[in-house]
């Protein structure tokens, strides 16, 4: 026999080319747009032209008439489809979405009709005839706007969509902060993003008669589709089949389908013919949903030395009209810690509702919480009169700091962002660059060193409903090749490479001879697939476990048909082999004959064929960490900033594939540069994007992103494999290491007092020549002098007032998962309270302390997580007004009444 | 992103060109590389009845010398023009131009004429033709007009052409051997629109400026011809040229606008420095202490 | 509205069709001829993705009219590999840079850096980059582009 052994072959951490690549690269990917299916029709929508007012008038009778027209649709015409439009997390939208206007706009683009014809051009040819008559309002557009504004959705308060935690620093804080040796706060407004993967939305869709349907769309797991469509249609999850083969990039954009593509679901129902829709680039920028647009404002208290002593946050982002799940974005003061000793910490976090596209997913949706921390600690390091260096260190995490929990209750055990943060430094010669910065500085070349660190929650699993494990089915087939059916989803992440690599080098076979199947939601099992660095660790894990579980069976069924011991068999390039006998070598392919063919011959208890199935649920979070530099050099005639260099020095675990893994850091470090630098979609005053064409919102190309150089720490996770997500963390690093060499190019000039992004060349002047060449001073001013008032927040305090607390109060607070409504019993004996709340969640009882009429207790709530609740309540005549700190997720508004 | 339903004629010769024009009665829109009005159609922000392709007459391609200049055809591909020894020879201060017009793959397509007769305000050949001095040719069902290109716009996309015309010739005069050419231009990226540039030649005799001619990109709704400046270097003997002073000069006729991109304050200081700077370099000027 | 009947080779193969005045070039491929491999990210000319080479030399198959091209000889990203399925070069290349993830903008790459680097012809290493400027790609961020590039260059050299 004449076969080669490759001895103990490794894949894993292998650049192995990508299996994906032979179809991609001529011409046979199939994306949705390639989907043609008879008797297929194609959608345009009408869509609203201003930002906010009530639709008087729908006319499409003129659009009808066009040749090729099939059907025109409005919210009306769905009035009979009980559809439910959900957030992310299968949960419903604080504002209630229709896939079409119902009755008012509030954003321009917001889609008012569909049309159903021939061909996309006659759809555009006759939405172009529809006459929508607006009864036009004066929208709210801002973030400065909403917090002062008319409520976008009628029968709101105000325009918070959602809060969190607490605009008042409680008194130890405050106290730490008085305290500081130096205080520092900064501010950031972050531009307004759009994702815009190449390939833009779309769907087909079509009912296969009344009890099955096929979907085909640009998503992120065909999974966690079917799913939705299956909740929000109330229809058996059996009957659906979502396939998405190839997609053109997602970054969150595509974590679910939304209004437009539920739209087209809903319309190949009610119409009964197969439906496309791609939406096209104009629709894309202007018309799916966007990401960023915040404001935060961060406060650092230091002591002498440059140690954190404590901070304070305050954060809000503009969410639009109908954003994919109303967001306060709590996840920027979640994650702002981990990597660092940061003893005290307190946040107010606020999500607005304004007349513009509301938000949706993007890649490091949190990042901002890495931009402002790191921004802020140059500048500290620079008022206190320390390197930038010399601050991270003292106050980074290392290993031996650990295990060590943030002030949101976040334990971690095995974080290495000091490490990586030394091992950046080891690869980078400081002094020698400081010389030349001084050197380049006599000759008026700007050159700034940006320096950052930070870790980042990957693979989270358990917590959110749609955050689950994954699936991998294997089997080695008669043929003694191996298929995988995966959970996974691949819009670009090469996962039909890395898991076929995991898996051959655990089942020791070729790479040649492993296919993997995905994209399917009739293949594998639930996953919300490419959504929070994910698939590598949890679907690398399943595919770990569940291939040696096949090589298991393979050893015990071998070690039965050649008696030997199964100890002594090894599987090595497809072969299996018995120690000491290298004659008595069987393909994989005898042994699944006869597996397949001939089950009587297996050992008693192994069944029939060569399968296993191992579905994995990692720990809730598996931390990646990661430090970077880079080197710019501006040019303080023009305000350009050039790239010259940029070192990433990250720790994602295991490595299955470098060549993947380097490529997720450097699509995240692109769309980085693009923020700092380029993209923005800015809205004008009455609501219309700006941005409408790429001529406009300006992607990085070619020329933007240098070359960027890896040093990769690997240290193993604790899960299966040890690997650590890497998929967003280049688009969460990048910006504060890119500003923070823009700015340490500009000291000579001066500080970055407000960021601004993106950082253009006129607001790069603006510091170079210290006035105001951008012009956003005066638009500051201007919107300073105009902002109406904001209301005032009542305030717990101590009152002195003599009210009777004791007896029934009917109570609410208000979470983030919705008011909750109680009934308060309490009874007051000199100092001390007791009592219990009553709900239909049962009762809870509790015990506390009275200082005059300000009553503090503690409860301990398993519902929806382990937390204990703090409350702090004022009595006040027949009303109660207080809060209740919930750990980690802030402060939750508490009022009441006498019952 | 569909264009509106449209008739298409493709005719093969000027004349026949000229009485599609005219029988449209001013619903026809030329159709020449392709690279700005494709978008245009594409997006419905340009609606014609009919698009007349003159990409199959031959007459209207090529470079060729006349009286005292030398003639491009309008249908003539920026890539080819881009490798043209004429053009390199005469004109050279458009072929650096050029090479900032688009990418490679849109200038395989894209037209000298289209972009000359598009009047984008921030793109490099109306501003060329310009500070050169260019003549723009342009003929009717009813007869051959000359118009000098500083007269040739009118605001962003809009010239003195009429609904039945149509550009046969951009003609550049000749400017004297050895002549000093002026470009730089600031984009974000390559093939960007510039935020602003410059463009521009100057003739030197004995030691002094004996012609100007000098234009802004980006600075205006239009090209804007720097017409200060050009007086003031005229007659000028280099040791007395102050750039800073002429950039200044040029800066006061410019109407730059701002939007997301640069504000107008950068567009002017912007415009005052590589004007200088352009100078300076291009006349080996001595930077002032 | 006029309707026009085109012929053209695409990938050496006779086509004939007739085709609406507005329909571009690149829906014409895809939606007629069924080569799906040029992908339509824009239309408006800047991303590149459509790219596609028409009588040797490329263009935006998003800004010509499909009746523009009648009589010409197009090459699309189909077009490339040999008949074994042997990989083009530059197909080569991007394989073993990972120049691509999701491959959207994949196909319009392919055919400008074939055209560059066709028969006689030895581009250097900028003038590749300067022609990837009219591409844009979201997911790579150009590193495996480069190398790819890079790659090409040495192979050319
Ligand atoms: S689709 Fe043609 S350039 Fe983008
Ligand atoms: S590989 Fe996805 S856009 Fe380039």
């Amino acid at each position: 026999m004449n076969v080669q052994l490759p001895g103990a072959h490794r894949y894993i951490g292998e650049r192995t080319p990508r299996k994906e690549d032979a179809r991609l690269l001529t011409g046979r990917g199939q994306f949705a747009d390639d989907v043609r299916l008879a008797g297929m029709l194609h959608i345009a929508f009408a869509r609203s032209p201003v930002a906010r007012g009530t639709i008087t008038a729908i006319d499409s009778a003129a659009a009808r008439e066009v040749p090729g027209v099939h059907a025109i649709y409005t919210q009306a015409d769905f009035s009979g489809v009980a559809l439910n439009v959900m957030n992310f997390f299968f949960g419903p939208c604080e504002a209630p979405v229709t896939i079409l206007a119902d009755g008012r706009v509030s954003c321009v683009g917001d889609p008012v009709a569909m049309v159903i014809a021939d061909s996309r051009a006659i759809a555009e040819d006759a939405a172009a005839l529809i006459e929508i008559e607006i009864d036009e309002e004066d929208p709210v557009i801002t973030l400065a706007d909403a917090r002062g504004g008319a409520p976008v959705h009628p029968g709101k308060d105000d325009n918070i969509a959602q809060e969190m935690g607490d605009e008042d620093i409680d008194e130890d804080l405050q106290a730490l902060l008085d305290g500081a040796a130096h205080t520092i706060t900064r501010t950031i407004h972050h531009q307004r993003i759009a994702q815009s993967p190449m390939e833009t939305r779309g769907c087909v869709a079509t009912c296969d008669g009344s009890e099955e349907m096929t979907i085909w769309i640009s998503c992120q797991s065909p999974h966690l589709v079917a799913r939705y469509v299956s909740l929000a249609f109330n229809l058996p999850e059996t009957a659906i089949r979502v396939i998405a083969k190839d997609v053109g990039g997602g970054f969150g954009l595509k974590n679910f389908p939304w209004r437009e593509e539920v739209a087209v679901i809903a319309a190949a129902r009610l119409f009964g013919r197969p439906i496309k829709w791609i939406e096209d680039r104009f629709e894309s920028l202007t018309a799916s949903s966007h990401a960023r647009e915040q404001e935060v404002t961060l406060t650092i208290g230091f002591d002498a030395d440059g140690k954190m002593v404590g901070g304070f946050g305050d954060y809000s982002s503009n969410n639009g009209a109908f954003p994919m799940g109303e967001d306060c974005n709590v996840a920027v003061h979640m994650f702002m810690w981990p990597a660092y000793k940061m003893p005290a910490y307190g946040f107010v976090s606020r999500g607005w509702y304004s007349n513009t596209m509301g938000l949706g997913g993007y890649r490091g949706p949190w990042a901002m919480e890495s931009l402002i921390r790191e921004t802020l600690l140059d500048d500290a390091a620079r008022e206190i009169g320390i390197d930038p260096i010399e601050i991270r260190r003292k106050n980074l995490i290392y290993l031996t700091d650990q295990p060590n929990t943030t002030t949101f209750g976040i334990e971690v055990t095995d974080i290495t962002p000091g490490e990586c943060f030394d091992k950046l430094l080891a690869n980078f010669d400081v002094p020698a660059f400081r010389k030349e910065q001084a050197e380049s500085r006599e000759q008026g070349r700007y050159l700034g060193l940006g320096l950052a660190a930070y870790v980042e929650p990957t693979a989270a699993a358990g917590q959110m409903a749609p955050m689950t494990g994954e699936l991998a089915t294997i089997r080695i087939e008669p043929t003694g090749k191996v298929t995988a059916s995966l959970s996974t989803h691949s819009q670009g992440h090469g996962t039909a490479t890395t898991m076929a690599q995991v898996i051959a080098e655990r089942l020791g076979v070729n790479f040649e001879d492993v296919t993997i199947f995905e994209g399917d939601s009739a293949i594998g099992g639930f996953s919300p697939g490419a959504a929070g660095s994910r698939q590598a660790v949890i679907a690398g894990g399943a595919a770990w476990t569940a291939t040696d579980m096949l090589a298991d069976k393979v050893k015990e069924i071998a070690a039965h048909l050649y008696n030997a011991n199964a100890e002594t068999i090894t599987i090595e390039g497809g072969m299996v082999h018995i120690e000491g006998t290298p004659e008595m070598s069987h393909s994989l392919r005898e042994i699944a004959e006869i597996a397949y063919g001939e089950p009587a011959r297996l050992p008693g208890n192994t069944g029939a064929g060569l399968e296993a199935q191992f579905r994995y649920q990692p720990p809730p979070f598996t931390f990646t960490s990661a430090a970077h530099a880079c080197v710019v050099e501006v040019d303080a005639d023009t305000g350009f900033v050039k790239i010259q260099r940029w070192i990433s020095s990250e720790d994602c675990g295991t490595v299955i594939n470098p060549g993947v893994v380097e490529g997720q850091i450097a699509g995240g470090l692109a769309q980085a540069i693009g923020q700092v630098l380029l993209e923005d979609m800015p809205y004008d005053a009455r609501g219309n994007p700006l941005a409408a064409t790429f001529k406009d919102y300006l992607m990085p190309t070619i020329s933007d992103v240098p070359d960027f150089e890896y040093v990769h720490a690997n240290t193993p996770s604790q899960t299966i494999g040890g690997m650590r997500g890497v998929g967003e963390g280049g688009a969460i690093i990048g910006p504060p290491t890119l500003v923070n060499a823009i700015a340490d190019a500009l000291q000579p000039f001066g500080q970055i007092d407000l960021l601004e992004l993106p950082l253009t060349p006129s607001r790069i002047l603006d510091i170079v020549e210290s006035r105001d060449v951008s012009g956003d001073a005066a638009k500051r001013a201007k919107t300073e002098a105009e902002a109406p008032a904001e209301e005032a927040t009542a305030e717990v305090a101590s009152s002195s007032g003599e009210t009777s607390i004791d007896g029934a109060w009917n109570m609410t607070m208000k979470t983030p998962a919705g008011p909750q409504e109680m009934v308060g019993h309490f009874a007051t004996d000199g100092g001390n309270v007791t009592g219990k709340f009553t709900s239909d969640q049962g009762d809870q009882e509790f015990e506390g302390t009275v200082e005059g009429s300000r009553v503090k207790f503690n409860l301990d709530v398993e519902q929806p997580m382990k937390i204990t609740l703090k409350y702090d309540l004022l009595f006040e005549g027949d009303g109660v007004s207080g809060k209740a700190k919930m750990g980690m997720f802030g402060s939750a508004k508490t009022s009441g009444t006498r019952a | 992103m569909k264009p509106a339903p449209f008739d298409y004629v493709a005719p093969t010769s000027i004349d026949e060109a000229l009485s599609a024009l005219a029988d449209a009665g001013g619903g026809a829109t030329i159709l020449a590389g392709g690279q700005t009005l494709m978008p245009l159609l594409n997006l419905r922000m340009s609606q014609p009845f009919i698009i007349i392709d003159i990409n199959r007459i031959a007459e209207l391609k090529g470079v060729t010398r006349a009286s005292g200049g030398t003639r491009v055809g309008p249908v003539t591909r920026q890539a080819d023009a881009l490798a043209d020894a004429t053009l390199a020879q005469h004109v050279p201060v458009m072929v650096e131009a050029l090479s900032h017009v688009g990418h490679y793959q849109t200038r395989n397509r894209g037209t000298v004429g289209g972009s000359v007769s598009l009047g984008e305000p921030a793109a490099e050949m109306p501003a060329t033709a310009v500070a050169l001095g260019a003549t723009i040719e342009i003929r009717s069902s009813k007869g051959t007009r000359q118009v000098p290109a500083d007269e040739f716009y009118l605001g962003p996309y809009m010239t003195v052409l009429e609904p039945d015309e149509l550009v046969t010739g951009i003609i550049y005069p000749d400017w004297a051997d050895g002549h000093v050419t002026l470009f730089r231009e600031v984009a974000q990226r390559p093939g960007d629109f510039a935020l602003v540039g410059m463009v521009g030649a100057l003739e030197l005799s004995g030691g002094t400026v004996s012609r100007s001619g000098i234009a802004w990109l980006g600075m205006g709704p239009t090209p804007i011809k720097a017409r200060q400046a050009e007086a003031a270097l005229l007659g000028k003997s280099l040791d007395a040229i102050d750039p800073l002073a002429i950039a200044e000069l040029a800066v006061a006729d410019t109407a730059p606008f701002d939007d997301h991109h640069a504000s107008s304050e950068y567009r002017r200081t912007v415009g005052r420095r590589i004007f200088t700077r352009t100078l300076r370099e291009a006349l080996g000027l001595k930077e002032a202490a | 509205m006029s309707d026009h009947r085109i012929e053209l080779t695409v990938n050496g193969r006779k086509h004939g069709g007739t085709v609406e005045a507005r329909t571009s070039l690149g829906e014409f491929l895809r939606e007629q001829l069924g080569y799906t491999g040029t992908h339509l990210a824009c239309e408006h000319g800047v991303c590149g993705a459509c790219t596609v080479s028409v009588d040797g030399a490329v263009a935006r198959s998003c800004l010509m009219l499909a009746v523009q091209a009648d009589g010409s000889e197009v090459t699309t990203v189909e077009g490339l590999a040999e008949a074994d399925g042997t990989l083009h070069p530059v197909q080569q290349a991007m394989r073993d840079n990972f120049g691509l993830q999701c491959g959207f903008c994949t196909p319009g790459i392919v055919i400008t850096l074939a055209s560059l680097t066709g028969e006689g012809k030895e581009p250097t290493e900028q003038e590749m980059i300067d022609a990837m400027s009219g591409h844009i790609c979201r997911c790579t961020g150009y590193q495996g582009i480069r190398r790819a590039i890079r790659q090409l260059t040495s192979e050319t050299a």
